[in-house]
């Protein structure tokens, strides 16, 4: 493959990923894996492990690793290449429903269809910690940390969530330094 | 084009601020949460019902679900330069730290400690989200009573049986829009 190519190739890549992450960006990390290492060669398995490693330890949105696999890639043009193609396709359309939801003056069939969806937007949340949860490493560290963290951020609801989860990561250190 | 409800005076530069701030300070995941708590519990920019049926929006559209939640914060406070500005400033300043370390640490998943570090913030955030659905719960529960049905149901289906997001969401929004609409003419 021409080097030349490159750029274009990211777009094709990213692009229809953006289009079709519904439900969110973790849906398409398989799939971004299965393109990148196996379909173009451009990195190895550890190399594809290492970036998604680097995008947990980041601050801001794990989808942020389509910007590392544009880098590793092709450098900043492949980052910026490869942020661009993921993130504004889903951005626009998101833009486009923001505006028309909430245009000009609010209707009363806006409340209530704000209300009746609450309880369902509640239920999404709930359900999304507790696969993340599921999917952790689950040692009773983690456990207690999750029941610990929650107890914390229900009775201190204003209460800042940097130290607490600085805490945490200290406490998960030592266990496992004890251990 | 009067606005019925007065929304308090948030500027760009504020809008700015606080997402770039969650940007670079959200370790372990689950940023929605740290928006709610920041735009609803501290800064009242939006009502709980806002930002939820902002959040149903953001989880059916395709892409990142926090991109879409900012985008839809900022077009509310303050138009279309408000979303703009929001999902920018979520995105670009961690995106840089992301580069820096991909720069610094080539071999970062070798290190154990650092490994176990990340875990604990994980795990700490999974509470945090926990916390947020919590008061949500409590929220939808006190101006609907139908709520606890919709939100178990919601819960079992995604949640504990891993059904796929969409066409549960789009099967169970509409009962969930009627038995709300139920239940206010009946108030």
């Amino acid at each position: 493959m021409m080097r030349d190519d490159i750029p274009w190739q990211l777009v094709l890549v990213f692009t229809p990923l953006s289009l079709l992450s519904l439900g969110g960006g973790q849906s398409v990390i398989a799939d971004i894996n299965k393109q990148v290492v196996d379909l173009h060669g451009w990195m190895s398995q550890a190399d594809f492990v290492a970036l998604f490693a680097i995008s947990r330890a980041s601050p801001g949105p794990g989808s942020l690793l389509s910007t590392l696999v544009g880098w590793r890639v092709d450098g900043p043009v492949g980052a910026l290449i490869a942020s661009l193609a993921y993130f504004v396709p889903s951005s626009v359309i998101a833009f486009a429903v923001s505006r028309i939801w909430n245009r000009q003056q609010r209707r009363s069939w806006q409340g209530v269809l704000e209300q009746g969806l609450a309880p369902l937007a509640t239920g999404l949340i709930l359900s999304g910690a507790f696969t993340v949860l599921r999917s952790s490493s689950g040692t009773v560290s983690l456990w207690l940390i999750v029941a610990a963290a929650t107890a914390v951020f229900i009775l201190w609801p204003k209460l800042s969530p940097l130290p607490v989860l600085l805490a945490a990561g200290l406490a998960q250190v030592s266990v496992g330094a004890l251990s | 084009m009067t606005e019925t409800a007065p929304k308090p005076a948030v500027t760009l530069v504020d809008i700015f601020a606080l997402f770039a701030r969650i940007g670079l300070t959200s370790f372990g995941g689950g940023l929605s949460a740290w928006i709610y708590r920041e735009v609803v519990d501290r800064r009242r920019w939006l009502t709980e019902d806002e930002f939820l049926a902002g959040l149903t929006l953001a989880q059916i559209l395709p892409g990142p679900n926090v991109i879409n939640i900012s985008i839809y914060i900022g077009q509310r406070l303050r138009g279309s330069a408000g979303s703009v500005i929001a999902a920018l400033a979520l995105l670009l300043p961690p995106m840089v730290v992301a580069v820096l370390l991909l720069v610094l640490f080539r071999n970062f998943s070798d290190l154990a400690w650092l490994r176990d570090l990340l875990e604990g913030i994980a795990a700490a955030a999974i509470g945090l989200t926990f916390s947020v659905g919590y008061r949500a719960a409590r929220h939808a529960t006190r101006s609907n009573r139908w709520a606890p049905a919709i939100l178990a149901l919601v819960f079992i289906t995604i949640g504990v049986l891993r059904w796929p997001l969409i066409p549960v969401v789009l099967c169970v929004a509409p009962i969930a829009v009627l038995v709300a609409r139920k239940t206010k003419k009946s108030a």
